[in-house]
């Protein structure tokens, strides 16, 4: 019965190949559009420009919120006929709302780049990956000159730019740019049931002139003179004074970037040391400077180095960084790549010279440079000028941060953290250094560092707290949500950096005097400030377009 | 020289290069405009989609023959050139790492599911189903199916099922879709008949939408109603503000459940107005007499207080239908999901009949369908009706129907099958020990969700036949077997406005998954009864069949030549008989424009009755009233297919959450995304707080797409329609304790 009488093949396995072939074109006509304009123009038509911008003008996505219902076609239409990958998308559509029980107030938003007339992703990217269209404003993204540092994933308040791992790279909304060029709609235009979403041309002076300090394109946006987004979303109602978006209120735990928590930490420390080293040279006698300057110079270089071989795991095109100098006009994240170069230079340099003297007996032949010069000279000025490079590296490293405009990373924030991280990891650094080496001799100079670190330990620790309460306590406070989220998603988290803080401080007051209670110190207050590097990445909101429920 | 600086630029600014060229477009050729180069067709072809009853055309991109991407279509009447992003993502669920490859099989020992060769699950199929039937009779075997297959796919089920294998009860999951239209359609008009053409979207000026979302659940006919050109009246009547509300002109936000009491509100305020048109009451309907005495008890004010309008807002909602010209009621699961959902549905009917809003164009009393083949269910699956829209309690019928099929009149059953609820008793009782589900997740979707799958362990052998294994049913099944999708098979589908659309084989099943009509023409033969199905040979052949076995009903399709004409006219709708007069015929044609119904005095009735209170109304200790519904456009039911598409997923919450009134929120100290509590008298789940002015104090919502909520609905159903009532049940509330 389960065999077809005379046939070896069983019906199954008629079935089975049948499955398999596919007649779907044999079988049905064809009914092909044959040249002429795409089948979709009859559509988008009144959606399009008539004209192409002149100059001074761009083009600029229109948005009519009373015909856009929350559909969603234009994020999965833009997703197939632009062939993104899997799990990539370059639009994406959220809600706000408000109101009260008796009139209540809800709106679909869609949104992709808004091509702003001056883009923060451009201004931020390091090797010029970004390229605003003169002929129509279209910011477009070089994918073959993207090197994934991602930094303009950091500074597009609207949370545009994705980063894709598989590819390391970044990509983003063209606009369709090749189908504007030949008369077409984008594909979300194209694709929009009730024709929510055209095609518009502004001019960009005035775009710029209109906008005034406060402005938003809607509740719960980014203020629009950052960046001068174009797109232009209208509506005949009033949208209520209390509509907010619908994620405002939820807490999301953002990327870690281990790599730049380690990079900037063991720089500031690298920074830290050398400006000790700097001290000692300059307020110190002699004979301090004659002990120390080896092994701080050392250690600091080889940190350094560390820190910066770390910096290269960030990024998903690490071969590329060398083109990092075209950013420089614009880019903080140029500046920092170019003022650790030159930090990098002067700290070899230094170490150079400050291990000279032992470096030359070990290797003889080095004495023939000192028919010209004396290496060893160089080292107590070396010193101050790496220090001075290094600071300045530090200082380009916070204003990364600061110039994405983030709450969290503003400039009272990033600054005294940055550079506290300098001076008590270079403080409480040279203290253990200095007493291992030598634990019986300059016990002063070990003595002030640690007591110094220590004090600043509490300073800073004393200066979060206050930070972290109040945000906690005020729903008003512009970090109340980064305080939230601490609270609420990393409490052991914040648990362990009070304990390695207190830690520390204890550790410098009991054990200091003795090399491994300032190793102990040491390492508790390292272990403090990756967990607070861990925070300010985690914490931070990341400001974005009104997004779908959170949950 | 300028070669060089040329290159060095270059390479200094990489304009160029493999990561660009990956996104590079072309012109797609084929009226496609440009397409990305890497995903050019050399052919392509228009199906329907395979998720809801809007039922839009796609057109699905071919390389050699196989699906590569797909667009909307841009000639198909439906859609217009537009889809929903379930219908641009159509494709890719098909591809995803759970498809069934293989019958499954629970080893009994390790009570894992292991794969078996499809003979072998064959085997088994039949032996166990039979050894039921011997020893428990014809009517302990059920089948749960679906409206997500194609017409073919279900009229074979259903003839092999009762007409081959010789069992009684099945039932589908229309039933939680359309079985009050269904009803209530057949007891008002004399036939399952939803009378319009999207047309109508485009025609009225007056449009009344109630329990309806269509931005969210059917985006496609917002389209539709966008392209009005007539600055149409949009009311929207519904608890929640929803999308649809908000862009409607007028809203009104009853009280859950008080929708029966307020249609006959306006019905008595239309007929003590003088809003009606007597001459089409007199000409062709029977009953307004009682029923205009019936509801002059709904005044106003009684009105007013049930559903909590304003008196002022009622006169003006009567108003607006009753100055329409053009007006078209058009409802959902609102309605249909309901405790007296079929009398709520003809109250809506008999507010189109009164008023003469029937059969002109931009008119009519209108249920706008849930899943794509809802309709093909209704009218050839077996299982409510015999195949072609007859009665199985009719003995002409029968002899008709089985001289038609060539078979004996006797193998058609005599009785009518039970109902899903009546089935799920039925297991629970011991009185039906095998059931076999196809294309459908009980397990997540049947309201008192835990009662159900309690319910499951009772019986003898499970099967689920489905394209994942993963389902919450497949993971209880005894044995799985392995379907092919939409996409992977042919056959048709009807849409809700009674369009016969195709669906076509692009692109190949994985391992060993089967389309579902093979699937029964092997257990046509396993079982024996394969002689009986010799001529359903392919889901042509059985289209044939039903053309044949339809003639001369209401839905009779007999002008439909074939396959291919269905391809070319881009849809067809029923009824088509070969008498039609246009070849092809006309794109969109409207039911009753000749006022004539199919009862046999071809009068349609005004239906009605007392309303009941809501079966579980809010209380002390359950103080809320629980919606439940459709979430977002990006989700479909229990998300076996849209859970599969990572583009799908960016576009709805990833874990249920529940909408609560900022009153109430306060009210209980609850946060907005807090985490909180909600318990019936079933069960209690948890989910995040969503606080938002678009339900009402005292009203939660729930969309139906997380597995849990299901636990929470109350069981009451429908007398008419069986159909359970979703929307509304008491629940509590509590804040749950901060998270760590």
């Amino acid at each position: 019965m389960t065999t077809l009488e005379g046939e070896s093949r069983t019906l199954i396995d008629d079935l089975l190949a049948e499955q398999q072939q596919l007649t779907a074109v044999q079988r049905f006509s064809r009914r092909h559009d044959s040249g002429g304009l795409p089948a979709q123009e009859r559509y988008y038509r009144a959606l399009l420009p008539v004209e192409k911008p002149r100059f001074g003008e761009q083009y600029a996505f229109g948005v009519d919120l009373d015909a856009c219902t929350g559909c969603k076609a234009c994020v999965s239409a833009c997703h197939s006929l632009n062939g993104l990958d899997e799990e990539e998308v370059w639009r994406n559509v959220g809600f706000i709302h408000g109101g009260d029980s008796d009139h209540a107030y809800q709106q679909t938003i869609t949104t992709a780049c808004h091509h702003c007339a001056d883009p923060a992703c451009l201004n931020g990217c390091p090797v010029k990956a970004y390229e605003k269209d003169e002929a129509t404003g279209i910011v477009r993204h070089l994918d073959d000159q993207c090197i994934g540092c991602q930094y303009c994933v950091l500074k597009c308040p609207y949370d545009v730019p994705k980063y894709s791992k598989k590819r390391g790279i970044v990509r983003k909304c063209d606009m369709c740019y090749n189908r504007l060029a030949a008369n077409e709609a984008p594909a979300c235009v194209q694709a929009c049931p009730t024709g929510a979403i055209s095609i518009r041309i502004v001019n960009k002076a005035e775009l710029t002139a209109g906008i005034h300090p406060e402005d938003q394109l809607l509740p719960d946006t980014f203020t629009s003179d950052y960046t001068k987004p174009s797109t232009l979303y209208s509506t005949r109602k009033t949208i209520p004074a209390n509509a907010r978006a619908s994620d405002a209120f939820s807490l999301r735990i953002e990327h870690a970037h281990l790599p730049l928590i380690l990079m900037l930490v063991l720089t500031q420390l690298s920074a830290g040391l050398f400006a000790v080293l700097a001290l000692i040279g300059i307020l110190g006698t002699a004979p301090v400077f004659e002990i120390s300057k080896a092994p701080l110079a050392l250690i600091a270089f080889a940190i350094l180095n560390a820190g910066l071989a770390v910096s290269v795991l960030h990024l998903g095109r690490p071969l590329g960084a060398w083109r990092a100098f075209l950013g420089l006009r614009t880019s903080w994240m140029s500046r920092e790549i170019f003022a650790f170069g030159i930090f990098a230079g002067a700290a070899a340099a230094c170490t150079v010279c400050c291990v000279w003297e032992p470096l030359s007996g070990l290797v003889p032949i080095l004495r023939q440079v000192e028919l010209f010069i004396r290496p060893a000279a160089f080292a107590m000025p070396l010193a101050v000028f790496t220090a001075v490079l290094a600071l300045l590296g530090v200082y380009c490293s916070a204003m990364i941060y600061i110039d994405t405009q983030r709450p969290f990373w503003k400039r009272e924030l990033t600054i005294p953290r940055f550079f506290g991280t300098t001076i008590l990891l270079g403080g409480s650094g040279a203290a253990s250094i200095l007493a291992w080496l030598n634990p019986a001799g300059q016990t002063d100079l070990i003595a002030f560092l640690l007591t110094g670190a220590a004090l600043l330990r509490v300073a800073l620790f004393t200066w979060e707290s206050q930070n972290f309460t109040a945000d906690l306590a005020d729903t008003e406070e512009l970090n109340h949500r980064s305080a939230l989220t601490i609270w609420s998603l990393r409490r052991p988290v914040l648990w362990l950096f009070c304990a390695l803080s207190g830690g520390a401080v204890l550790a410098s007051f009991i054990g200091g005097a003795h090399w491994r209670g300032a190793m102990i110190a040491f390492a508790l207050s390292f272990g403090a400030h990756l967990v607070e590097r861990y925070f300010y990445f985690t914490a931070v909101v990341a400001p974005r377009m009104p997004g779908g429920v959170a949950a | 020289m300028k070669k060089i600086v040329g290159k060095i630029a270059g390479l200094v600014r990489q304009w160029e290069g493999p990561q660009t060229d990956d996104l590079v477009l072309r012109p797609g050729e084929f009226g496609l405009g440009k397409i990305p180069a890497r995903l050019t067709p050399d052919d392509t072809t228009t199906m329907v989609c395979g998720y809801c009853s809007t039922g839009c055309g796609l057109n699905v991109h071919l390389k050699d023959g196989r699906a590569i991407n797909l667009s909307a279509d841009t000639h198909y009447p439906v859609n217009l050139g537009m889809a929903c992003p379930k219908g641009w993502e159509a494709l890719t669920p098909l591809a995803a790492p759970d498809r069934a490859t293989t019958p499954l099989l629970r080893n009994e020992t390790t009570g894992e599911l292991e794969p078996v060769d499809w003979d072998r699950a064959l085997l088994l199929f039949c032996e166990r189903f039979k050894e039921i039937k011997r020893n428990h009779g014809p009517e302990s075997v059920a089948f749960l199916s679906t409206g997500q297959i194609v017409t073919e796919e279900m009229a074979f089920l259903g003839a092999l099922f009762k007409f081959g294998m010789g069992f009684v009860h099945c039932d589908s999951n229309t039933r939680q879709c359309m079985a009050t239209s269904a009803v209530a359609y057949k007891q008002s008009f004399g036939f399952d008949a939803p009378p319009y053409s999207y047309n109508d979207f485009e025609e009225s000026d007056v449009l009344l939408f109630i329990g309806s979302n269509p931005c969210i659940a059917h985006p496609i006919l917002w389209q539709r109603v966008l392209r009005n050109r007539h600055n149409p009246e949009i009311i929207v009547i519904d608890p929640r503000a929803t999308e649809t509300a908000m862009a409607a002109t007028q809203h009104f936000a009853i009280l859950p459940k008080s929708d029966l009491v307020l249609l006959y509100g306006l019905a008595n305020i239309l007929i003590a107005s003088h809003w009606i048109r007597r001459d089409y009451i007199d000409a062709h309907t029977t009953g307004f007499e009682d029923f205009a005495n019936f509801v002059a008890q709904f005044t106003p004010e009684v009105v007013s207080g049930l559903t909590g309008i304003s008196v002022d807002r009622l006169w003006r909602l009567a108003q607006t239908i009753g100055d329409g010209k053009r007006v078209s009621f058009w409802w959902t699961m609102g309605v249909n999901q309901g405790h007296e959902s079929t009398r709520t549905a003809q109250a809506v009917i008999n507010l189109a009949l009164m008023t003469g809003n029937m059969g002109r164009p931009g008119t009519g009393a209108n249920s706008i369908t849930g899943q794509c083949n809802a309709m093909g269910s209704r009218l050839f699956a077996n299982v409510t009706g015999i195949l072609g829209g007859y009665d199985f309690l009719n003995t002409v019928h029968r002899k008709h129907v089985a001289e038609q099929l060539r078979i004996d009149p006797a193998a058609i059953p005599n009785r009518n099958s039970r109902s899903y609820d009546q089935i799920v008793d039925d297991i629970e009782a011991g009185k039906i020990k095998g059931l076999w589900v196809v294309a459908t997740n009980a397990s997540h979707s049947w309201i008192n969700q835990s009662r159900f799958n309690e319910t499951l362990k009772k019986l003898d052998f499970l099967v689920v036949q489905d394209l994942y294994s993963t389902t919450e049913t497949a993971r209880r099944a005894d044995l799985v077997l392995p379907a092919a999708g939409w996409g992977e098979k042919e056959g048709t589908l009807i849409n809700s406005e009674r369009r016969i659309g195709l669906v076509k084989r692009v692109t190949r099943a994985p391992g060993q998954a089967l389309a579902d009509f093979n699937i029964f023409k092997l257990i046509a033969q396993y079982w024996g009864c394969g002689e009986m199905f010799r001529e359903w040979s392919s889901p042509e052949a059985v289209f044939q069949i039903l053309k044949r076995v339809s003639s001369g009903q209401p839905c009779e399709i007999d002008g439909i030549k074939d396959y291919r004409m269905l391809d070319d006219c881009g849809g067809v709708q029923w009824p088509c008989p070969v008498s039609i007069d246009a070849a092809p015929p006309a794109t969109e044609r409207r039911l009753f424009e000749d006022g004539r119904f199919y009862h046999a005095d071809q009068r349609a009735r005004f239906l009605f009755e007392a309303p009941r209170p809501n079966p579980e109304p809010a209380d002390v200790d359950f103080p809320f009233i629980l919606l439940t519904g459709r979430g977002t456009s990006s989700q479909w039911h229990t998300q076996t297919r849209t859970g599969k598409s990572d583009v799908l997923r960016k576009l709805y919450p990833e874990n249920v959450y529940v909408e609560i009134n900022p009153i109430d929120a306060e009210r209980l100290g609850i946060a907005p995304n807090a985490p909180v509590e909600i318990a019936s008298r079933r069960a209690q789940i948890e989910a995040t707080a969503f606080v938002t002015n678009s339900v009402q104090p005292g009203q939660l919502f729930l969309p139906m797409h997380y597995p849990s909520v299901n636990e929470l609905t109350f069981p009451a159903f429908d007398p008419y329609s069986r159909q359970p009532s979703y929307k509304a049940c008491a629940v509590r509330l509590t804040a749950k304790s901060a998270r760590l």
